[in-house]
Order: C-alpha cells, then structure tokens, then sequence
C-alpha cells in the first residue's frame, strides 16, 4: 500500500462519533478504514479492585455505576451472584418488581440508544425525543427508588423497599403513552424515514456465525434470524412467569439491530403489563439479618442476565468474609468494542463509522472496568 | 441435547477432571489439570459449546497460584460450564486459546494486564488498558493500594496544604 494516500487518524474519546469515553486508532486510505485498534482505558476505575475492598453491600452502591446504560442489569447480576453463593431464596413479589424495573431499564436504555444511532446519522430531533422519552421512565425511577439514574434499588436477597400500588398504576399509563403517542411518532420520524433506511440497511454486518465466534449476543446475534435471549434459556426473576416474543432480524445488518431494540421495547410494555397484572403480595427482602456483617460461605458462581445488548455476567468468588474475595466483571459489548473494532471495521467508510459503532452497542465502561 | 450429567459424564469419558460439579440448574463447573485444559476446550467447542463467555483469573497467594476460568456456554444445551485450572503464580505462565477463539486473544491481554500472567503463543500481550505501568501487576492481591496511592500523589486538604498520611 502507498505511504502517501494513507492517513492516520485518532479518534475519540471525546467525538460525537464516538460512543463513551474510549478511542480508535485508524488508518484511511482515501475515506476507507484500512486498519483500527481499539484503544480503551480512558475510563478505567478499577471496578474490580475496590470491589475486594469493600464489605458486600457497599458493592451494591458501585457497581450500577459500571455502565450509565445498564445499572439496574449490574446491580441485579451482583445480586444474583450474591445469593447463587449463598444459596438464598429471593421472595416471589421481589422476584416480580426485579422484573419490572428491568424491563423497564431496558426500555430507558433501548430509547437512549436508538436516540444515538439516530444522532449517529444526522437524525438529531428523535435523539432530543429518545432524550425526552427517557426522562418519563427516569420520572417512575424516581418514585420508586428515590434516584433517577443509579438506583441501588436491586441488593442481595431482595429490593430495597416496596413499589405502591399508585406507582404500579402509574407505570400502566406510561406504557400507554409510550404505546400509542411516542412510538408511533418515532415509527414515523426514524423507521420510515428514506434517510434511515439508507443509511442503516445493509451496514454493519456481522454474520451469525461471526457473533457466535467471538461470544457477541444479544441484537447483534438476533439481527441474524436467530431468538437466543437468556430470559427464555435460561429465566432468572419472574421471566418464567410470562408470555413474550424474542424479536429477530433476517440480514445482521444496522437496520435490523435497530429494529430489534424498538421490537424489543414493544415486548417489554407486554412484559411489564403482564407482571403488574399478576404481582403477588408478600415481602421484597429475604432476612439476611445485619446488613454490615453479610456473610456467604465459600464458593464461587458465574451469574448472567440479558441486558439490552446481550449477555452480561459476573464470575463471582467468596473466601466466606465479609467482602468479596474477586469479581470479575463481562460485559455485553466486549468482545465487540476490542476485537470487533480491529476484525470489522476495515473496508467501512469514515462516514458509517458511527453506524458501526452505535448499532453494535458499544460501552466502554465494560472493558474499562 | 445433553442435561448437566450427560455433560460431566461426557467430560469424565474423554479427560480426567480434577473435580466435578453441578453448581445449581443449567451451571456446572469442572477443574483440570492444566495440561489438558486447552484440549478440553476444543473438546467442548466441537461439541456445540461454542460461546466463550470471558475468561477470569483469581490470584491465590497463599497457594502461591494463579485461577483461570473459562466460561463457555452452548445454545444447543442451554448450559453454562467453568472451566477451571491453577497455574503456579511463578513463572505464571499458560497456554493461548486464542487458536480456539481469536476473541480470546483480548481476554488474555486483559489478565496479562492485571495479573501479569503470560499466554505462550499470544504474541500480542501489549499493555490493552495499563499505560506505562511500572508496578506489580495491580489485580495481585499482594497489590498495596494504600501505598500506591500515598507514594504516587501527594495529599492536599481544601486549602491546599500539602501533607504527608
């Protein structure tokens, strides 16, 4: 290749092309990616390390903060974890408002980033509406656990306190509103936009045998025709308590991705609908007694749950103190945002870079932990 | 498709597993010799566990050893397995699965990273999220991040007064 048409270019961490806080180092010949290399630890907080410092119910309060998208899957893998070791029965009404907030987290998250992909492509009045859409789900959160965007509401045994029956209620009316104001302006201003569909269809593939092979799961296996979603294979919560559909795509492409996150919304107002509807009476917090002398024996467990972007999991160790002895965090999007970058993105147009990276889902935070 | 005793009878049938367990539903866990860990691995992959979740290492310094779990997962069996093998913590070297999984090259960089374990044949073992590092890898547990910090920064109150503690 010409040394003289190739040009090297760093880009990130702070691009509006870029998603978070991590950057890529390319080489263009002409517009085309010749080569890239993810190069992350801009954000790394060493998760893992303060873990092992601090007793197990602190975690709680740190580990939300691993990924702005998906705090309430972190703080529900932690408890998950926490109790697989310890062998302890979540009470059934917990296990029913676990489900509800995160299928809830799942439609904040899912509208956040279809906002994204949309600025992503120029599209900026429906990121300003995903923006907007997800305040009123931030609103429920407020109400129910006191915070907006890091809820320390999912812990070990349980959640932290009980949802009202006027939030439940609540809740049902925005699902209505999302159902029948908010979609449907979204279904026109994205999904039928030409613009969109040009700039989405066909971009970004990554075959189902390519995201099998490098661990991808989640929209970006799904586009591929394929409805593997760990809360039908393997249910944790209240999923086995509920009818739902596991939306899927035909080509792997962007388009599909997207289409899926908004399917997948749609699925979650089912979801939640169906979980208001049968919620159980009964305690939310199994007694674990003094909350500062948390004990487990023991052992050691590998929890995971469907984010919004696939599987993501803990390998959790106790030496049976009162902290953990390690954590090991996976994110969704790891095998994506470090080897996906350097295997895919060679041949992709500077243009769709952002295309690229927003469909799959990238969060730096989780490999940056 | 295979239940977690089909599974841990198809291990104990090819290799001699160290230690055999059903975790709880749909969770198994198996330790190896580190000698056949790696056979173990295309073993599973070529019987449909072809989902590497990540790989975790745990340091054991009073044991003087290292962990290293491989998560893998099969959407035929819908059952995850960890597989499980200790490396003597000196030298702290291992093979590659990067052969298996190319993914698995960047699992391997991280641990190198943080435990400053070695993978023979991963010959791209470049600091991944560490810049400069001149320390003891920081994941160690014998890693004092107390004394890091204090001789790494120096202490300022609100006024900024420099002090020593």
């Amino acid at each position: 290749m010409d040394k003289n048409t190739q040009t090297e270019i760093f880009f990130g961490p702070n691009h509006p092309g870029v998603p978070g806080n991590y950057g890529i180092n390319y080489e263009f010949e002409g517009d085309t990616v010749t080569s890239a290399r993810a190069n992350a630890g801009h954000l790394h907080r060493g998760f893992e390390k303060l873990m092992e410092e601090r007793i197990w119910i602190k975690n709680t309060a740190l580990v939300p903060r691993i990924c702005v998208e998906e705090p309430d899957i972190n703080e529900m893998v932690y408890a998950m974890g926490f109790e697989a070791i310890g062998e302890i029965e979540v009470p059934r009404r917990a296990d029913y408002i676990r489900s509800i907030i995160l299928e809830l987290a799942r439609i904040q998250g899912h509208i956040f980033s279809i906002g994204g992909n949309a600025a992503g492509i120029g599209q900026y009045t429906v990121m300003h509406w995903g923006t907007l859409t997800r305040d009123y789900l931030l609103d429920i959160f407020e109400e129910i656990t006191g915070a907006r965007v890091y809820h320390i509401y999912i812990r070990p045994g349980g959640v932290r306190q009980d949802i009202e029956d006027e939030t439940l209620d609540k809740i049902l009316d925005l699902m209505d509103e999302l159902e029948n104001e908010r979609f449907p302006d979204l279904q026109k201003a994205l999904f039928e936009n030409p613009n969109a569909q040009k700039r989405w269809q066909g971009k970004a593939v990554i075959t189902k045998e390519e995201a099998i092979e490098m661990g991808a799961t989640g929209p970006v296996l799904r586009a591929n025709g394929v409805p593997h979603d760990l809360r039908k294979m393997m249910p944790y919560a209240a999923y086995d308590d509920v009818e739902f559909e596991v939306p899927t795509g035909e080509n792997g492409d962007a388009w599909d991705r997207i289409k899926i996150a908004r399917d997948d919304m749609l699925q979650s107002i089912k979801i939640i609908r169906q979980l208001i509807n049968k919620i159980p009476d009964g305690p939310v917090q199994a007694d674990l007694g003094n909350g500062l002398k948390y004990k487990i024996p023991k052992g050691d467990a590998y929890v995971k749950i469907e984010s919004k972007r696939g599987e993501y999991g803990y390998y959790m160790v106790s030496d049976g103190s009162l902290k953990p002895y390690r954590v090991h965090v996976r994110g969704a999007s790891t095998p994506l945002g470090l080897y996906g970058v350097r295997e895919f993105l060679p041949g992709t147009r500077i243009a769709d870079v952002p295309v690229w990276a927003k469909s799959l889902g990238i969060c730096p935070p989780e490999f940056d932990r | 498709m295979r239940n977690e005793k089909d599974l841990l009878q198809l291990m104990n049938a090819h290799f001699e597993p160290l230690k055999l367990e059903i975790k709880r539903k749909q969770n198994v866990s198996v330790e190896f010799k580190k000698e056949e860990l790696i056979q173990a691995l295309s073993f599973l992959k070529s019987h449909s566990y072809r989902h590497l979740s990540t790989i975790s290492c745990v340091d054991w310094p009073e044991e003087g050893e290292f962990e290293l779990v491989y998560h893998l997962f099969s959407y035929d069996d819908l059952i995850n397995i960890s597989l499980k093998t200790r490396i003597k913590r000196d030298p702290g070297i291992f093979q590659t699965a990067k052969e298996i999984w190319p993914v698995a090259e960047f699992y391997e960089r991280d641990i190198h990273d943080f435990f400053g374990v070695k993978f023979k044949g991963n010959d791209n073992l470049e600091e991944l999220i560490l810049e400069n590092w001149q320390e003891i890898p920081p994941m160690r547990k014998d890693f004092d991040t107390r004394k890091f910090v204090n001789d790494k920064y120096e202490w300022r109150d609100y006024n900024g007064q420099k002090h020593t503690d």
